[in-house]
């Protein structure tokens, strides 16, 4: 079959039926949820079931909004789909008063379906074009957000819930958030198309990371310290006899060896130069070991998943006392990633174009005094293959094998 | 609610600053705000904070559909239960999960019983499986190759017992499965990163491709089009036809797979059949064990049979076998292949050798630890 007759194929009642399969299973299912919307899902049934798209990119606009709105149209050009992208409060709280709003824009203007959880840290709600325009009114005037965070503009920040809800967290991330998405000087680049491609923020309060800094965002702010963690021996002391921690484990366990544990004082020893802040200590023997008391912000640069030259992880830059110390360098870097960077292309990709002299000359004029990072950099990656009709051939027996191994013979 | 707004259109040129976060907050958090000294695991999916005041504070996480699809009449479940047994707050997590907030053990074991009951478990702290984490792919998306929320259900329904902790696991799991090599399911960057890809060089759409081409071959001489501008390995060749026309030619032999052409232009076509998904293995954004890393390719393609997508499932309980035969506690994906070494976990995997996953072992210095000056 080649690739237009499949494209001529009309929707029919097995890919509805195939797709009951989905609704099956322990786990939730989305069809289920699509089911009780007026989503088109046989088009989506069509597509899972011919692996094959059902929509292509459509343009959509509401005058002088310039960000946040999407839009589909399927292939035989009968259905489109338009959904928001809309902006949540930093940590992604959400009152129940605020879900209500949500609740009854995604009603009366859309069609009872959206994205809970965005990846970006939005909230997708699906609109009904043809109420869309009121639907920014609703927005922007009930609902107390605003749509935006798509195109070549700054995507929704992200933050870990910080302390709000975390012992570990060793700044206010969500301060931090909003101080910069609603610094005038920030805030004025939101919704605005400008730049050469999207720019993310995200801030994660200590170096476990759980806000994904460090893998995608290009501007990236992870809490950390200076020096060895702090231990309570008395505590971790009960702690060991109580049967909870393993001192020689805390040691073994640690991955540069800084811990060590005198048997005859019974004492911790961390040795603080050695110290990778990598918390395994920390996780298996809270509260008797804390983060240290010496408290920076780690400024990073550049990492990504989609991009010109595949995905990356952050350059260090530079030790921050405090997150709002930032800002000129983040000026800085915008103005320098507008001017210089092609098309489509994101910061780090710009870095490895022009090396990353263009941050480190960045970071020496607008962070003088603060200590900077030794940056290092990994190969580039695709995610993406081409192969061989033979190598097909290989990985297809060799995934059939594995399916014969775990679900026995049945096919 | 029923309010109406006539505003004349120009207006809507103003923007609206997002709602402040402390306005979310029910008083409890307000008061501990940075106070949170301990925290508790009662079972899986409820973590208590104790703050140094001494109250303390209890989160449910629920898995919530694929993508976190949910109709309005689901998130009136939701906001029905954070009503009657919650602090009227919820949290919406990265892994597309919903967690509640609750005073007492009590109430929030009942806030698993009630969510149970509408079929969304509780689950996924310590040792299990956190999230499975899914890009928006057929339901919403122009640019994909495979349909992520489906591969999504497949893997969920198979690994539930190891969100909800009746199975165990050495340490905590984040799977990532994205539609296509955009990896809009977040990052490269997790423990294992199923991303799809198209497995071929496109094929221009005879047809359609001239809306993505400038009209005459004048053009060409003054600005490269963006379709060609994209192409990081310069495989996508612009010339002018004998009419006057632009043509288009994609080189297979440079092509990577990796569909920035198909960001910009819809008109390419793939052939179904060699669709596939690749699975990446041993990622990580947290600094501990041996640091933050992005996963390794360690099979390149599993061709994919929906709705059941059962090559993709077992190629994924196959790693996860492995991992779980030779991880000490508390070791997750990357320590362990760090420790017994790359080549011998993919071999245990039994993974067929190719050009594709012969992966470089790197040491990896990243995230804080740059600031490291010993390292």
């Amino acid at each position: 079959m080649t690739i237009s007759d499949i494209r001529e194929q009309k929707i029919s009642e097995d890919d509805m039926k195939a797709l009951e399969k989905l609704e099956k299973g322990p786990w939730p299912s989305h069809v289920t949820e699509l089911k009780k919307t007026k989503y088109p899902i046989e088009y989506y049934a069509w597509g899972v079931m011919h692996k094959y798209s059902p929509w292509y990119s459509g343009s959509f606009r509401v005058r002088y909004v310039f960000s946040g709105i999407l839009a589909r149209r399927s292939r035989d050009g009968k259905v489109s789909e338009v959904h928001f992208r809309t902006y949540s409060p930093a940590g992604r709280f959400l009152s129940t008063a605020y879900l209500k709003k949500i609740a009854y824009v995604a009603e009366q203007y859309g069609i009872g379906l959206l994205e809970f959880a965005g990846n970006t840290g939005a909230i997708v709600i699906n609109i009904q074009p043809d109420k869309a325009d009121q639907a920014i009114d609703i927005i922007r005037n009930v609902m107390g957000s605003d749509v935006g965070g798509s195109g070549d503009t700054f995507r929704e920040f992200y933050a870990c819930p910080g302390p709000a809800l975390c012992e570990f967290a060793l700044y206010d991330t969500l301060a931090a958030m909003d101080f910069f998405r609603s610094h005038p000087e920030i805030y004025k680049f939101l919704n605005t198309q400008l730049f050469p491609y999207k720019l993310k923020m995200k801030f994660s309060g200590c170096p476990f990371d759980c806000a994904g800094a460090n893998a995608r965002s290009d501007f990236t702010f992870i809490g950390t310290w200076v020096g060895a963690p702090e231990v309570d021996q008395e505590k971790l002391r009960e702690m060991i006899k109580s049967g909870k921690v393993d001192p020689k484990e805390l040691a073994k366990r640690c991955p540069s060896g800084a811990i060590s544990w005198d048997d005859d004082k019974q004492q911790l020893k961390i040795d603080g130069d050695r110290c990778l802040k990598a918390m395994n200590c920390i996780k298996m023997a809270f509260p008797a070991i804390k983060p240290g008391k010496n408290r920076k912000i780690a400024m990073l640069v550049g990492s990504h998943a989609q991009a010109h030259y595949g995905p990356r992880l952050s350059w260090g830059v530079a030790l921050l006392d405090d997150y709002k110390e930032a800002l000129p360098f983040i000026l800085k870097v915008i103005d320098i990633y507008s001017n210089n960077a092609p098309r489509r292309h994101r910061l780090a990709d710009l870095i490895l174009r022009r090396g990353f002299r263009l941050i480190s000359d960045a970071a020496k004029e607008t962070l003088p005094d603060k200590p900077k990072a030794t940056p290092s950099s990994h190969l580039r990656f695709t995610t993406g293959v081409v192969l061989s009709d033979d190598e097909r051939v290989t990985y297809a027996e060799w995934a059939k094998s594995l399916v014969k191994d775990y679900y026995g013979g049945e096919q | 609610m029923a309010e109406t707004f006539v505003p004349d259109p120009s207006e809507r040129i103003n923007k609206r600053l997002p709602m402040p976060y402390a306005a979310q907050f029910p008083d409890i958090i307000k008061r501990n705000y940075g106070k949170w000294v301990d925290r508790k695991f009662h079972g899986n999916g409820i973590i208590e904070h104790i703050s140094e005041s001494g109250e303390s504070i209890f989160t449910v996480k629920v898995g919530l559909p694929p993508n976190s699809r949910i109709s309005v009449d689901t998130l009136k479940k939701i906001i029905d239960v954070a009503d009657s047994y919650g602090l009227k707050v919820v949290r919406a997590t990265r892994g597309m999960n919903v967690e509640f907030i609750t005073d007492s053990l009590d109430k929030a074991k009942k806030i698993v019983n009630v969510m149970e009951g509408y079929g969304f478990p509780a689950g996924g702290w310590e040792n299990s499986l956190w999230h499975i984490t899914s890009c928006t792919a057929y339901l919403t998306c122009s640019t994909f190759a495979v349909d992520a929320p489906s591969i999504t259900k497949a893997l969920y329904d198979y690994f539930m017992p190891y969100f909800t902790g009746e199975e165990k696991l050495p340490s905590k799991l984040d799977i990532f499965v994205s539609g296509c090599t955009n990896i809009c399911a977040g990052t490269l960057a997790g423990d294992i990163v199923v991303v799809g890809h198209w497995g071929q060089a496109p094929k221009p759409d005879p047809e359609k491709i001239k809306f993505c081409l400038p009209t005459s071959a004048e053009a060409l001489k003054k600005v490269t089009p963006d379709v060609a501008a994209v192409c990081p390995v310069n495989a996508i060749k612009l010339y002018a036809k004998e009419d006057g026309s632009v043509g288009i030619e994609v080189d297979d032999k440079r092509c990577i797979a990796c569909g920035r052409c198909k960001n910009v232009c819809d008109y390419f076509d793939w052939d179904p059949d060699k669709i596939g998904v690749g699975v990446f293995v041993g990622g990580k954004t947290s600094n501990t064990g041996s640091g933050p890393r992005l996963a390794y390719r360690i099979v390149p393609w599993v061709p994919l049979n929906p709705p059941e997508y059962r090559e993709v499932v077992a190629v994924v309980r196959k790693i996860v076998d492995v991992w779980r035969k030779n991880a000490e506690p508390g070791e997750r994906i990357g320590d362990t292949i760090d420790r017994i070494g790359l080549e011998e976990f993919m071999r245990q995997v039994g993974v067929p050798k190719s050009r594709h996953n012969a992966c470089i072992e790197v040491s990896w210095n990243f995230g804080v630890r740059q600031f490291i000056k010993y390292v």
